[in-house]
C-alpha cells in the first residue's frame, strides 16, 4: 500500500465483503499491530492473543470504521483495548513501581568558586545504533518497559515509540491532552533512571 | 506558563512534555536561557532524548508465521 487513496480503497472494498481486499490489510498491518501489542502487553502469549482478537475485531466490526480518524488511529484503539481487557483478567500487571521515584535534577546544584553550577549529573555516552546494540543493553530495555505501570506504558508506546501526537493518544486512550503528558512525562523520566546506571561514561 | 523559570525542576516539568518540539515560542525563552547556563539540565535533557532514541529503535517484531492461518482459519477466509 503506498498511498492513502489505495489504503481507503481497500478499507472500502473489505467493508463491503471484499476477502482478498481484507486478507491484504491483515498483510499490510500485521507487523505494526504485533508489535505494538508486544510492547504494550507485555509477552509473546498475549501478543499473540492481542493479535488475533484484534484482527477478529477488525474483520467483525469494519462496517464501524467511519473514515474520519486515520485506520492506524482505529487499530491502536483495538489494540489498547484488548491488552486492557487481559490485564484486567488476568490482575498480572499490577506494577507495585512507584512511578514518581525522585529523579536526579535539583534545584539547588553545587556551584563552583566562581558561582557557575557544576555538573553533578553525570553525561551519558552515545546510543548505540540499532545494529550494535548488544543484549544487555536490549534486555535492560525490555525490563525497564516491563516494570511501567500499563497506564503509562502505553501512553509511552503510542507517543515515543509509534510516533504519535498527545492529539491522537489522548482519542485512543480517552485521555485528555494534560494527563497524556504528564503520564509521558512520567514515564520518560522512569526509563530514563533505569538506564541510566548503563549509560553514564 | 505565568512566572519566570528559576529552577530546574521548573524545567524538568515543562520541557520533558516538548522534547520534540522546537521551543521558539516565547514561554521557551527562559528555558534555553536556563538550559545555556545549566551543565544538569543540559546532561539530563540530552539522558531523556537518547532514552527515547533507544527505545524508539528497537526493531519491530514479526508475529509468528502460524498466526496470519490461524486467524484465516479462525474467520473462515482463504487468505
Amino acid at each position: 500500500m503506498t498511498s492513502h487513496i489505495s489504503e481507503h480503497e481497500l478499507i472500502r472494498k473489505a467493508q463491503k465483503g471484499d476477502e482478498r481486499a481484507f486478507t491484504q490489510l491483515v498483510k499490510h498491518y500485521e507487523s505494526l499491530v504485533y508489535s505494538f501489542a508486544y510492547k504494550v502487553c507485555r509477552d509473546s502469549e498475549k501478543a499473540n492473543e492481542t493479535w488475533q482478537d484484534t484482527f477478529v475485531n477488525v474483520y467483525r466490526k469494519l462496517h464501524q470504521f467511519d473514515g474520519r480518524s486515520k485506520f492506524t488511529t482505529w487499530l491502536y484503539t483495538i489494540v489498547t483495548n484488548n491488552c486492557r481487557m487481559k490485564r484486567r483478567h488476568r490482575k498480572l500487571d499490577l506494577a507495585s513501581v512507584s512511578i514518581d521515584s525522585a529523579t536526579s535534577v535539583h534545584d539547588h546544584p553545587s556551584t563552583d568558586d566562581d558561582g557557575q553550577p557544576v555538573q553533578t549529573i553525570p553525561s551519558w555516552k552515545e546510543t548505540p545504533l540499532d545494529s550494535v546494540m548488544d543484549t544487555e543493553l536490549r534486555t535492560i530495555l525490555d525490563e525497564a518497559i516491563g516494570e511501567l505501570p500499563y497506564d503509562y506504558r502505553v501512553v509511552f508506546a503510542l507517543r515515543d515509540i509509534e510516533g504519535l501526537s498527545a492529539e491522537e493518544t489522548g482519542k485512543i486512550l480517552k485521555l485528555s491532552i494534560p494527563a497524556v503528558k504528564s503520564r509521558l512525562r512520567r514515564a520518560r523520566v522512569f526509563l530514563r533512571e533505569r538506564l541510566n546506571p548503563y549509560m553514564t561514561l | 506558563m505565568k512566572k519566570k523559570i528559576a529552577h530546574c525542576s521548573d524545567v524538568l516539568d515543562h520541557i520533558c512534555e516538548e522534547l520534540d518540539t522546537k521551543l521558539s515560542t516565547a514561554q521557551c525563552r527562559e528555558l534555553k536561557r536556563h538550559l545555556a547556563k545549566c551543565p544538569n539540565c543540559t546532561a539530563y535533557l540530552d539522558s531523556l532524548k537518547k532514552t527515547i532514541r533507544l527505545y524508539s529503535s528497537v526493531p519491530v517484531k514479526r508475529p509468528p508465521l502460524k498466526a496470519r492461518k490461524q486467524l484465516f482459519a479462525v474467520l473462515k477466509l482463504k487468505g
